[in-house]
């Protein structure tokens, strides 16, 4: 046990004094994983802030149900009854064809209808769902639908529903790029580890027969591909918050345009640790990878 | 404790280095092997040691077949071999001190014991002084004692030399050579591949010698 976490002390100090002791090679593949990283970030930020404004945006999506003109009162009794006591809405309220045609007036929209000497718009009811989702707007939709004296259904729907098209596009683009990026986030991190052994060759060798292991062999190396990938998870952190901090005045400004405060938001403190662990666990992965590979191939016993 | 039977080693290329060799060195002998330039003597060493493995026949050491040893068992082997390598195999890129603990760290030992043990080594190959010189720096004897320091620093029980002596002055040759009889006297096994006349000259030392591949 106390062998064992010697080896790793070592191992350890060994590959942070390589490490340091090439700053330029570590400076050069830290920012090489940092901006390969950093689109997959940015565009998951992107994703979390308009999810989170797709969320409060439209203040509540509404349906507004356009009744028939020659509806009776035994029915439009049954429908207010119906309506005032539906458990998922929030709000149910009656527009009816007068105010509706007052409210043109008041917009100045009204002249198209002036000619016009009965009054052509039908009552409505305008409903505000408790559950905004487009899932439940659309369960709504087609309830009302069915019932008699309802004409036809608008709703928020559709635009509720491309809000949420595009953000789950936006998301599978993001892991689909992660991943790609992680797997070049390996290749960066494996190439510079394969240099590094390959210009130790000459130590790997003579250790080896003086009774090395390949599994001691292996540690500094491991512990390099660590360290670089922890270095470039901290600098993908750094350089998404600089991007935050650049676009948080130019949001604020628009938003404020738009009569409300909206802040940016950032990874969460989990999601931090995530981004760096991540490349960590890439990086040495492909530390491991070619590190073995060349304790392959530098040189076997003939036979 | 070692044993060769039958053993034949062809190198890729087809040029057959050990042709039928049979031999069998007991546990604390020391064994001068001797031979003209090619005759085979690095190559018998490295078959004991796992460097090089048989074309055909057995090579045992401690009764373990060595010649078919699984590759994780190699450096287990290893480690209880002190190896004076021909060409030094030194580490030019550390110190005098590095070089010397390097066995010492391979097999899990403390630091400051480390140094501690170096430091004894160092000492009795005549180096103490030069422990933070870098090997590029040491003339061609110097890297040799160095080599000898690193192969006896974990004191090993059984030591494989590959001249040791090719490189040093007469004063210095002997000091090596009592240095060997030291770890024999306490009881290593002791393999020296040398032409070196001064060596042949010890009393009461077993000689193998070879002749192109074959015990002669
Ligand atoms: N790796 C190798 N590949 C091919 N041939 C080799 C190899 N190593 C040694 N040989 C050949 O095997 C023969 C024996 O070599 P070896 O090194 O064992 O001789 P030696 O007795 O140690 O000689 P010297 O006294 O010069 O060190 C030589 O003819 C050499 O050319
Ligand atoms: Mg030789």
């Amino acid at each position: 046990m106390m062998r064992w976490l010697r080896y790793h002390r070592h191992a350890f100090l060994l590959a942070l004094r390589r490490w340091l002791g090439n700053p330029y090679a570590a400076l050069f593949a830290t920012l090489a994983m940092a901006a390969a990283l950093a689109l997959p970030g940015s565009l998951y930020l992107g994703y979390a802030n308009l999810a989170q404004l797709g969320g409060r945006l439209p203040a509540q999506p509404q349906i507004t149900l356009y009744l028939k003109a020659d509806i009776d009162g035994a029915t439009l009794a049954r429908l207010r009854q119906r309506l005032m006591h539906d458990g998922e809405l929030a709000s149910a309220r009656f527009v009816s064809k007068t105010d509706a045609l007052a409210q043109l007036q008041a917009d100045g929209l009204a002249n198209p209808l002036a000619g016009l000497s009965d009054n052509p718009l039908p009552d409505a009811w305008v409903l505000t769902p408790k559950d905004p989702s487009p899932g439940a707007l659309a369960h709504l939709s087609r309830e009302y639908a069915n019932w008699p004296g309802v004409d036809q259904i608008s709703s928020d729907r559709m635009w509720a529903e491309r809000l949420a098209a595009a953000l789950a596009l936006v998301q599978t683009l993001a892991l689909f790029i992660a991943a790609l990026f992680a797997i070049a986030l390996g290749a960066i991190a494996g190439n510079t580890i394969r240099s590094a052994t390959l210009a130790r060759r000459e130590e790997i060798q003579v250790s080896r027969l003086i009774g090395a292991s390949d599994a001691y062999l292996r540690l500094p190396y491991l512990y390099q591909g660590l360290l670089q990938g922890l270095a470039a998870g901290a600098a993908t952190l750094l350089i998404l918050a600089l991007l935050m901090s650049l676009l948080d005045g130019p949001v604020g400004t628009l938003s404020a345009l738009y009569g409300s405060r909206y802040s940016l938001l950032f990874l969460s403190p989990s999601q931090q640790a995530l981004l760096v662990c991540f490349p960590a666990l890439f990086s040495w992965l492909g530390a491991w990878l070619s590190v073995t590979r060349t304790l392959h191939r530098v040189d076997r016993p003939s036979s | 404790m070692i044993v060769f039977s039958e053993v034949v080693k062809r190198y890729p290329g087809g040029h057959t280095a050990l042709d039928g060799i049979s031999l069998e060195i007991e546990r604390g002998e020391m064994v001068f092997l001797t031979g003209h330039s090619g005759a085979g003597k690095s190559t018998l060493l490295k078959l004991i040691a796992a460097i090089e493995r048989p074309t055909a026949g057995l090579v045992t050491v401690n009764g373990q077949n060595v010649g078919r040893l699984n590759r994780h068992a190699v450096p287990y082997l290893r480690r209880n071999i002190g190896l004076v390598f021909q060409d030094h195999k030194l580490l030019f890129d550390r110190s005098v001190m590095e070089n010397t603990i390097l066995p010492l760290m391979i097999a899990g030992a403390t630091r400051r014991e480390a140094l501690k043990r170096a430091r004894a080594a160092l000492d009795k190959v005549g180096l103490l002084e030069r422990e933070k010189s870098m090997p590029i720096t040491l003339s061609g004897g110097e890297q040799q004692r160095l080599c000898i320091a690193r192969a006896i620093v974990s004191r090993p029980a059984l030591l494989l030399v590959d001249e040791p002596t090719g490189n040093l002055d007469a004063e210095y040759a002997a000091v090596i050579l009592g240095l060997f009889q030291d770890f024999h006297q306490v009881g290593a096994t002791i393999v020296i591949a040398t032409h070196d006349e001064r060596a042949l000259a010890l009393p009461r030392t077993r000689t193998v010698h070879l002749e192109l591949g074959r015990l002669a």
